[in-house]
């Protein structure tokens, strides 16, 4: 008999009884440091005192996973829209065969617009890596790293509007305001930087959830993640706010932190020991490094001219989206846990209801050099084997035609996948059907992509809770299954 | 919450066998099948949600009887006949919404091996056997929740406990305090200084600091009344609703945009908001705010006309809520937004969570199932939306005055009539006449105003809800009457009408004086916002996961004394800052802390950091940017229009000088500033705010713009005063509200000469440099207001 989960049978998974969460254990600790804190401000500043400080200045310190990670940090290539697994990366021989005859079973009850007949790519696939892996010619440069990717071919989901799904991708429900993956991940894992924020997401969509896609909810707000620029506008504006003073130089602001740290010891030495006050003061002095320290980030000036050509930044197709994949593996290099890249223009990118053929090649010819970039950069620089790198939109399209030349949204089944982080690479795990309209092998619900990713890090999904309105919530709510097969 | 399918959970945790291995029966071959190849499937698979101690849709599998008899929509398998029963339908996945075990299909086999036994007769050890396990679910234990859960019992009034210190006590209150207190060893702080009591004071009465008169006022007073006074003076300022209506409307998951997948304004919101702003400062009884808000549609309607759209207003409170509006299921979409104001009625009334209910009975609190479909037949029968259909469309009531409409009307006929001229002139071929009309005609168009409309509900045809199984739409139960929650045992379950929603009666049992929660929820929230901590610490769940009060018959006695007063919360507040607890000062305790490390029995008063509006408000207060206007619309967007659509445009504009209760709360796009101080979600009701301290926060407070500006201006105003000293002064008073001491003066003169004098290095290219900032001695004094406006003693009250 399965003995995989060893916890006290419950009832309800969705209602369990709040055991020792992460949370809880937090809270002790910073109580236990809190009694010995209080205890010994009263005498003297100690190390104790220094602790519980940053303990709550800095809620991201670094925190042990439930068990060895295989990756320590996740950068997500996000493909708005909804990119067609049948054209890219799952390729369908019977497709090809019945190009426009009728799908030969049920379309689903709920679907977001009508479609047709069968619809057969118009692209070739070819056998790349060392497996053969049939890779479709819109991704000739991501072709050379099959080897080291896993795709996921079953992934499906729940919702068939993008907003739903964009939700339920990020957050893992599509109806209700829950914290999103990367927000759980930091809250889990804390971050290694402390001068940077532990979870960043470049370029993101505003639209169909937007800030929910990488907001905390109930989490402390200290575990959203923090946006550089937006989808609408050059990558090349994507900062972080407030990391600098446009008015003030930095000798006058040092010297007005001196005044200000002055003023608020003698405050603190006045209201007597006080935790908060503390914190606050070290606040000022942490913002003061952060501040140094973003800017030498975002600045791309010190990479050298073969980095920009890998990335594709020295062409305009592929300039935008190579400047942000090369930021993203700047913040994974300094230690940021959760780098989102997303890939949009100022319309919802991937989703070709119509004109399929001229939209989906131009954008893979604006993601695949530097996705293939960011892959061999990673690789070259030993990053590639504790990062996971995960592709994918927020649903597949559908096999059947919208109109004439189009596909519809079809969260019933597509692909997405991983690579590096301790991954199989050069595996394909799971299918959908043979047409490609609903997963079928191995499916993998999003819950299970949220489960594995977790587990992945290093968490188990069931055991990452918070404590909100009366019971424990998780980021797989009552599911999710790790893809144990994936694993390296 | 999930989709239903998603909610049934996996089952492949091991349960030993419960039923002990009888003798076998009949058919020893059959038995022996069934130990084989049936029971550790069921045993695996199925008991954990249909066994022992769960029973989804009340069918268990773990004994013969059970199986035999089935659960909510049937039979599980009549021996026999494996094209018959339930299980074999529901193993086979064959339909779409009813497969299980849900985690994953059978094999093949399992499926083959299924429909043997049932063709086989479905021999089972038990086959025969003349006792049969109680198969229902076991109600039983609700109703010992019920008698135990402690905020379910009626309130209870006490005598006032005895204090040996009985100089003490200002009022009753005092009294539960300090004995609590005394019974722990501790002792009250003393009682705070009239600069600190002003400061608290302003702070929470209107969110503002105390002007600098006020405080010069105040400290002369040496009347003994003088803080009852000041009191007063504060309660009465409209100040008090703006911050107090702020509090109510994070409750109220407050919003001018929709959220969630499609974000459109909610353009009409802010009647609702100065609706609740209005109410507190009218000290409107609690009772009444609660009607309102539930059912001020259908209240007698023996009141004026604005008092009547005061009362469609505040139906909002009802369709604020978070909607996915492009659901491709209609259905579902209708459900989650029941199931939302479910959710929200249950926790802000009654600090309950009815929301598990919608799938299965309420693990830890007495709510089940038939409770929660009770509710939501009353707002099945409440009209929310005008239309389903993408993008969906909320209902809006009208709220115009007769010459509004009468003006409304006469603008129509204008046009009307234009438009026939413009027919003549066009059938005359006057081109001249035609254009000239054509134009008039655009222009009386383009002015035509919108007859305003308010957010809010209406009745629609009255009807019962079925319990949707497992919280689906697509699998029916029995139907269940609108009903109030059947835990409540202490209260008269109100009768519901058959030609009206229910709302009005649920609001008036709510609001009865025998509802155990309403009045000891909304007490504990006030108390909670005065003091940074509820008697009842988790202000929004009054269930078993919740936490026990720390004072409980105070809260009693606060709960009896609100109702006896009329439900006046002017009144509570009186009582409560009136009290010598709230008088306090912060004054740290050694001993106290090592005994009592969060303050939980008040020792002292809490030193609490301002909150997101309040710290916005006292920085353009102090600086003398602040804009007093009261209410209005501060949306840049129409009703209905997106704040953001696919083309990520953002609509959404933060440019004002109003306080921070008029700033558009915008879902998924919330002022950042708000954001970075633990400003409500806005999606989710919440009583109880976080306070966190992070170094965003700082990088806030030292670069941003809107800093830059508000110490420029303060600046500018202190550089209008002569005197150096009298500079400074003005600063402190104004900032902290005391005089500064001769070592800050000499303090301020040292770094205001090191300002002055540092070289202007090098400043960011894209700098908009301000004319003043060429003006070293404008930079000095702005880079001295500066810090201390973002001193620990600024942001702190104490």
């Amino acid at each position: 008999m399965p003995t995989k989960r060893t916890k006290q049978p419950t009832n309800c998974l969705h209602c369990q009884q709040p055991g020792m969460s992460r949370r809880a254990m937090l809270q002790q600790s910073a109580l236990g440091f809190g009694n010995l804190a209080l205890a010994s401000l009263v005498a003297d500043q100690s190390l104790a005192a220094d602790k519980t400080i940053n303990r709550r200045l800095n809620p991201l310190a670094p925190l042990q996973p439930h068990f060895t990670p295989r990756a320590k940090r996740v950068i997500f290539l996000f493909m708005k829209g909804g990119p067609s697994h049948v054209d890219t990366f799952e390729y369908k021989p019977k497709l090809q065969r019945d190009d426009g005859k009728e799908l030969p079973f049920k379309k689903p009850r709920v679907t977001f617009a009508d479609t047709g007949k069968l619809l057969g790519s118009p692209w070739k696939f070819k056998p790349a890596g060392e497996m053969g892996i049939p890779v479709s010619e819109l991704f000739p440069n991501v072709a050379q790293c099959v080897d080291d990717i896993c795709f996921l071919h079953s992934v499906h989901g729940t919702n068939s509007a993008h907003g739903g799904a964009l939700l339920k991708l990020h957050t893992g429900s599509d109806n209700f305001v829950r914290p999103s993956m990367g927000s759980w991940v930091t809250y889990g894992l804390g971050t290694e930087n402390q001068n940077l924020p532990g979870f960043v997401t470049i370029c993101p969509t505003l639209a169909h959830g937007g800030v929910k896609n990488w907001g905390s909810a109930f989490l402390p707000a200290h575990y959203q993640g923090t946006p550089l620029g937006v989808a609408s506008q050059p990558s090349t504006n994507a900062k972080v706010k407030y990391a600098k003073n446009r008015w003030t130089s930095t000798n006058v602001q040092r010297r007005q932190l001196d005044m200000l740290n002055e003023i608020n010891r003698e405050h603190l030495a006045q209201a007597g020991p006080e935790l908060d006050l503390e914190a606050r003061i070290s606040s000022f002095e942490l913002a003061f490094r952060m501040q140094m320290e973003m800017p030498q980030i975002e600045d791309l000036s010190s990479e050298t001219k073969e980095t920009f050509s890998l990335y594709g930044i020295d062409q305009k197709v592929t300039e935008d989206f190579g400047r942000q994949c090369l930021l993203a593996r700047r913040f994974a290099e300094k230690g940021v846990r959760f780098i989102q890249v997303t890939h949009s223009d100022s319309m919802v990118q991937w989703d070709q209801h119509s004109n399929l053929q001229e939209g989906h090649t131009k954008n893979a010819l604006e993601v695949d050099r530097p996705i293939a970039g960011l892959l061999k950069d990673l690789k070259a620089r030993g990053l590639l084997q504790d990062t996971l790198v995960m592709w994918g939109g927020e649903f597949g399209r559908t096999p059947t035609a919208q109109g004439s030349n189009g596909r519809d949204h079809n969260p019933e089944g597509f692909t997405m996948w991983f690579a590096g982080g301790g991954v199989k690479p050069g595996f394909r795990y799971g299918a959908t059907d043979e047409y490609g309209y609903y997963a079928e092998k191995n499916k993998m619900h999003v819950h299970d992509l949220h489960a594995t990713l977790l587990h992945l890090l290093g968490l188990d999904h069931e055991l990452l809770t918070y404590q909100y309105a009366g019971r424990d919530f998780r980021l797989t709510d009552v599911s999710g299954d790790v893809a144990t097969e994936i694993l390296a | 919450m999930v989709s239903p399918i998603e909610r049934l959970t996996c089952c492949i945790l091991s349960i030993a066998f419960l039923l002990s291995a009888n003798t076998a029966h009949a058919d020893p071959q059959g038995v022996k099948f069934f130990e084989t190849k049936i029971r550790p499937v069921l045993a695996t698979r199925c008991y954990k949600c249909h066994g022992q101690k769960k029973q989804e849709s009340e069918l268990r599998l773990d004994t013969y009887a059970a199986i035999l008899k089935g659960g909510a929509t049937g039979p599980a398998v009549i021996p026999g006949e494996p094209e018959e029963g339930l299980l074999m339908h529901v193993i086979k996945y064959e339909d779409e919404e009813l497969q299980m075990p849900p985690d994953s299909r059978l094999s093949d086999q399992v499926i083959k091996d299924f429909k043997q036994w049932i063709k086989i007769g479905a021999p089972h050890p038990d086959a025969g056997k003349k006792k049969t396990t109680p198969l229902s679910p076991d109600n039983s234990q609700n109703e010992v929740q019920a008698t135990t859960l402690w905020s379910l019992k009626s309130l209870q009034g006490t005598d006032l406990p005895k204090v040996k210190k009985t100089s003490w006590p200002s009022n009753s209150l005092d009294y539960y305090i300090l004995a609590r207190l005394e019974a722990a060893g501790l002792e009250p702080a003393p009682t705070a200084d009239k600069t600190t009591l002003i400061r608290r004071l302003t702070f929470d009465l209107t969110g503002l600091p105390p002007s600098e008169a006020a405080v010069t006022e105040f400290l002369a007073d040496n009347a003994p009344d003088a803080y009852g006074r000041l009191v007063d003076r504060l309660l009465a300022s409209p100040a008090y609703g703006e911050r107090w209506g702020r509090h109510w409307l994070d409750v109220a998951r407050y919003a001018d945009s929709n959220g969630l997948d499609e974000n459109i304004a909610h353009g009409n919101a802010w009647r609702y908001r100065d609706y609740v702003i209005q109410a507190f400062n009218q000290d409107k009884p609690f009772d009444t705010f609660v009607h309102e808000q539930l059912a001020g549609d259908l209240m007698p309607s023996k009141v004026t006309e604005p008092e009547n759209h005061a009362r469609l207003t505040a139906t909002g409170f009802l369709s604020l809520g978070p909607k996915v509006l492009a659901e491709s299921d209609l259905q579902k979409m209708e459900m989650d937004i029941i199931d939302e104001q479910i959710d929200t009625i249950g926790r802000a009334f009654m600090g309950l969570t009815f929301g598990c209910a919608r799938c299965h009975d309420h693990k830890f609190d007495p709510i089940s199932t038939e409770d929660y479909y009770g509710l939501a037949g009353i707002l099945k029968s409440t009209r929310t939306m005008e239309t389903f259909k993408r993008i969906a469309r909320w209902h809006e009531n009208s709220v115009a005055t007769p010459a509004q409409k009468k003006v409304h009307q006469q603008q129509l006929e204008a046009i009307a009539k234009l438009k026939e001229q413009v027919k003549q002139a066009t059938t005359q071929k006057d081109k001249a006449l035609q254009e000239k009309l054509q134009k008039q005609l655009t222009t009386l168009e383009k002015n035509l105003p919108q007859l305003p409309t308010a957010m809010g509900v209406q009745d629609q045809q009255v009807s019962n809800l079925k319990v949707h199984i497992r919280g689906s739409h697509l699998n029916l139960g029995s139907e269940v009457p609108r009903r109030v929650p059947q835990m409540f045992v202490s209260t008269v379950a109100p009768k519901f009408p058959a030609d009206q929603s229910g709302r009005l009666q649920l609001a008036s049992w709510l609001t009865a004086a025998d509802h155990p929660l309403t009045s000891r929820v909304i007490v504990n929230r006030i108390w909670r916002w005065h003091f940074g901590r509820g008697i009842v610490s988790a202000t929004d769940n009054f269930g078993h996961l919740g936490e026990a009060p720390t004072h409980p018959k105070l809260l009693d006695h606060l709960a009896i004394g609100l109702i006896k007063h009329r439900w006046s919360i002017k009144q509570l507040h009186r009582w409560i800052v009136l009290s010598s607890t709230y008088q306090m000062s912060s004054k740290f305790n050694a001993r106290a802390a090592q005994l009592d490390p969060q303050n939980n029995w008040l020792w002292r008063f809490n030193i609490r950091r301002l909150e997101a509006e309040s710290l916005r408000d006292a920085l353009l207060s102090t600086s003398g940017l602040l804009d007093r206007k009261f209410g209005g619309s501060m949306l840049h967007v129409k009703n209905r229009e997106f704040f953001f659509d696919h083309t990520s445009i953002d609509k959404t504009n933060y440019q004002t000088h109003r306080r921070s209760v008029y700033l558009p709360v915008v879902r998924n796009n919330l002022y950042e500033m708000f954001q970075l101080f633990d400003y409500n979600d806005a999606s989710m009701l919440n009583g109880n705010r976080n306070t966190s301290t992070v170094a965003p926060q700082a990088l806030f407070l030292m670069n941003s713009s809107f800093m830059q500006q508000a110490t420029g201006n303060m600046a500018r105003e202190l550089q209008m005063i002569d005197s150096f000293q009298q500079r400074i002064t003005s600063l402190y008073q104004r900032l902290y509200a005391r005089n500064p001491t001769p070592a800050e003066v000499t303090r301020c003169q040292h770094y205001l000469q090191e300002f002055r004098q540092a070289p202007l290095q090098q400043i960011a290219d894209d700098a908009k440099k301000p004319s003043q900032a060429t003006n070293p001695e404008h930079r000095a004094w702005q880079a001295l207001c500066h810090v201390l406006v973002i001193s620990n003693e600024f942001i702190y009250v104490k």
